[in-house]
């Protein structure tokens, strides 16, 4: 008789345990009730001028205060509001990309925002919202989700071009080539003249966006990928290209060695985004600013410039509203020029808001170095990528399909094939688990 | 091989007889003074780079001297989170949990080996089980569990979910085994019950396992990150591991601070492996012998 009772128990027990875990839908229960909490990733230096600023906002706002907790990096975010997610637990706000945001409205987490932003005292009016890059506001809207906003930029990144200004000069290479086809022959330059590989790299689904982009092409055209197209197979064709020609040095996956390598001097470009400005500067020293340079990404035509836009966003979750409205009044108070010149000018990031870009400490910064202002000018043709259901997966698809082509596994239009075929299943996939959580 | 002497018979000088007579322990030396290198050499890097500069941490190259020696990298780092506290948070959790796998681990032992009870096997495969289930997957129940519960940023989230664990018991199980059945069967005619046996006789004959028990449920709390992370609010409950994340940034890493941290984290677990030495050893090499 026990013999059947306890494997019965067992099994009614793991029963339980997993109807427990069904997924939440509707309001959510607040971390905390008597603050909105902020879920961030800030490390230590961004970290302390975040609990500055949220000081001030908690001391100027007199409504319930914000709370930022440093929750780890992106992944450890992603799966921290995934369990509370589970758990109907969740912060007011947290930092987001795309991708994760897309998750979160399948589990009926995040909140649509036109709410508060056309809300009458504490939205925005239609000058304040015609004052942000309109591709900053583009890309927090959810075409799979009615085209709501769910989520709202803080700020902004950029991919641009780093060089380096000493390898540049050995090798004769007078500026930062503009086109691809310059780009390929500098690099070609540098290889001859110097003997190092010229272009630091690593597998990343957004650099290769930007590439794309750069060339007048899509990565998706709201129907379907545009991997086979010919601006994508004419970026991994370069890039193969490269890889022949010695040209190229790929970093692992997830590692900033493309970074080391360009301030060390075994690389004379990297691709990387606008927010790797300080950690760059710092890293090479006191002549830091002599010897980095920054550019925007070579392209097809320079008289139509694409570059791809980046960088977090934050989603508000559906807790109770007086958390939810405080949320929001944190992420609108954080765009204004005031507030968004000092961050900007600290880490890198770039306001989302036109005006800022008049702010003295903003000027300052242009005037003391001048690539710094090189992000600010690409924010004008800077595009998102697709925040389509599945793009996650899409991600490791293409960083998979880059790293093959960089280490010569695999050519070029085998990849482009293969890229399409299967980022159009994972798109598929990911639709239809979207249909059957009812979206 | 005659080894006073050379090839022509000529006496050899002393130190070459010496070296001739024992060659056989000295090349056993110089392969284990190699591998140990090897082994100090990523603990030597570590602590070289947590004294250099940002610059010079960055610079490619396994060096283990640094070119100016920043002793303000501590400083810096010490002041960069809340370390005093998240050393407090860690010992709490670490030592509770040691303590109390240590118990569940040595009663749910002594109990799969002695005590007859229908479903005893079952028993001792659902803990073999739960050895191979990832924790992956099932750290969004067991956050569920805790949030259900209202544990959400409090100790018992960071310590009641890991007091038990099924690595923990079949080590203890496998070290009851060594005890003959006699010694159990002879107490219990002499009238001693199961409980008094137990704390008499079993637990003082597999004190180094015990004793092993405890270091690795110290080491595995101590040493974990995500857990503390998800199930975490603020600094109030947050332990060193987590201390170790501020210094990861989207662009790069502070490696010299990244090393001066990890050092400081690393400290425990050394002077915990070193005072406890000798019992891991011993309960290494008797551990795959069954009695």
């Amino acid at each position: 008789m026990i013999r059947y009772l306890c494997p019965a128990l067992l099994g009614i027990a793991m029963l339980l345990g997993s109807a427990g875990c069904g997924k939440g839908h509707g309001t959510f229960l607040p971390v905390d009730e008597h603050t909105a909490v902020f879920w961030d990733r800030q490390d230590t230096q961004s970290a302390s001028l975040m609990r500055e600023l949220v000081q001030a906002f908690n001391t100027q706002s007199g409504r319930m205060p914000i709370r930022w907790e440093h929750a780890g990096g992106y992944t450890e975010i992603f799966r921290k509001v995934s369990a509370g997610i589970q758990a109907g637990l969740l912060p007011a706000m947290a930092v987001s990309y795309e991708s994760m945001t897309s998750e979160y409205i399948a589990a009926g987490a995040a909140v649509p925002l036109e709410r508060w932003i056309h809300d009458p005292e504490i939205g925005l009016s239609e000058k304040d919202l015609s004052d942000f890059f309109p591709a900053a506001l583009q890309s927090n809207r959810y075409p799979a989700h009615g085209n709501r906003m769910y989520s709202f930029p803080l700020a902004k990144s950029v991919l641009v071009m780093y060089c380096n200004r000493e390898i540049m000069r050995c090798a004769g290479v007078e500026r930062p080539p503009e086109t691809w086809k310059a780009f390929l022959e500098a690099c070609r330059t540098v290889r001859r003249v110097t003997g190092k590989p010229a272009f630091a790299t690593v597998p990343d689904c957004s650099t290769f966006s930007g590439m794309v982009f750069s060339m007048g092409g899509e990565v998706y055209d709201g129907q379907r990928l545009q991997y086979d197209g010919p601006e994508s197979l004419a970026m991994l064709e370069l890039l193969e290209t490269m890889v022949r020609d010695n040209l190229l040095f790929m970093a692992s996956p997830g590692t900033f060695d493309d970074n080391i390598a360009l301030v060390q001097g075994d690389a004379a470009f990297v691709l990387r985004s606008s927010s790797s400005r300080a950690y760059l500067l710092r890293m090479a020293g006191e002549h830091g600013t002599e010897l980095l340079d920054i550019a925007p990404i070579p392209q097809k035509d320079p008289n139509r410039p694409a570059t791809v836009l980046f960088g977090p966003n934050v989603t508000i979750f559906a807790v109770p509203e007086l958390q939810q409205a405080v949320a929001w009044c944190f992420t609108r108070w954080f765009t204004e020029p005031e507030q968004a010149a000092r961050w900007a000018v600290a880490t890198g990031y770039i306001p989302v808001r036109r005006s800022t870009l008049a702010h003295p400490l903003v000027r300052e910064a242009w005037a003391q170095w001048p690539p710094n202002r090189v992000p600010y000018d690409c924010m004008s043709f800077a595009r998102p990528e697709p925040n389509v259901d599945g793009w996650q997966q899409v991600r490791a698809l293409v960083e998979r399909a880059l790293a093959e082509v960089m280490s010569g596994t695999r050519t070029a239009r085998d990849a482009a094939e293969w890229l399409q075929q299967e980022g159009t299943r994972a798109l598929e996939r990911a639709h239809r688990a979207g249909v059957g959580n009812g979206i | 091989m005659n080894i006073t002497r050379s090839a022509y018979g000529f006496p050899l000088p002393l130190p070459i007889r010496l070296l001739r007579k024992n060659a056989g322990i000295f090349l056993l030396y110089v392969a284990l003074m190699g591998g140990a290198w090897l082994f100090c050499w990523p603990f030597l890097w570590m602590l070289s780079t947590s004294l250099e500069t940002f610059q010079e941490a960055m610079a490619p190259g396994l060096g283990i001297w640094p070119a100016s020696w920043h002793w303000e990298n501590y400083v810096e780092t010490w002041r960069s989170t809340s370390f005093p506290r998240y050393f407090l948070n860690s010992f709490v959790v670490a030592g509770t949990v040691a303590v109390a796998v240590t118990v569940s681990a040595a009663l749910a032992g002594y109990a799969l080996v002695f005590l007859r009870f229908p479903g005893r096997r079952l028993a001792f495969l659902v803990a073999l089980g739960a050895m191979m289930v990832p924790f992956e997957a099932v750290f969004i129940p067991n956050f569920v569990l805790i949030a259900r519960l209202g544990w959400y940023n409090t100790f018992a989230a960071l310590i009641v979910p890991w007091c038990a664990n099924g690595f923990s018991i079949f080590l203890m199980r496998q070290a009851f085994l060594m005890i003959p059945a006699d010694y159990y069967e002879a107490a219990r005619l002499d009238g001693c019950g199961a409980v008094r046996f137990l704390f008499r006789v079993a637990l003082p004959l597999v004190r180094p396992t015990l004793s092993v028990t405890a270091v690795l449920a110290f080491l595995g709390s101590y040493n974990a990150l995500l857990w503390p992370l998800i199930v975490t609010a603020d600094g109030s409950r947050r332990v060193v591991q987590v201390g170790l994340t501020v210094f990861t940034t989207e662009s790069g890493v502070q490696l010299h601070l990244l090393m001066c941290a990890a050092t400081i984290v690393m400290l425990p677990s050394v002077l915990l492996f070193l005072l406890a030495q000798r019992a891991v050893s011993e309960t290494m090499l008797v551990s795959g012998v069954k009695g």
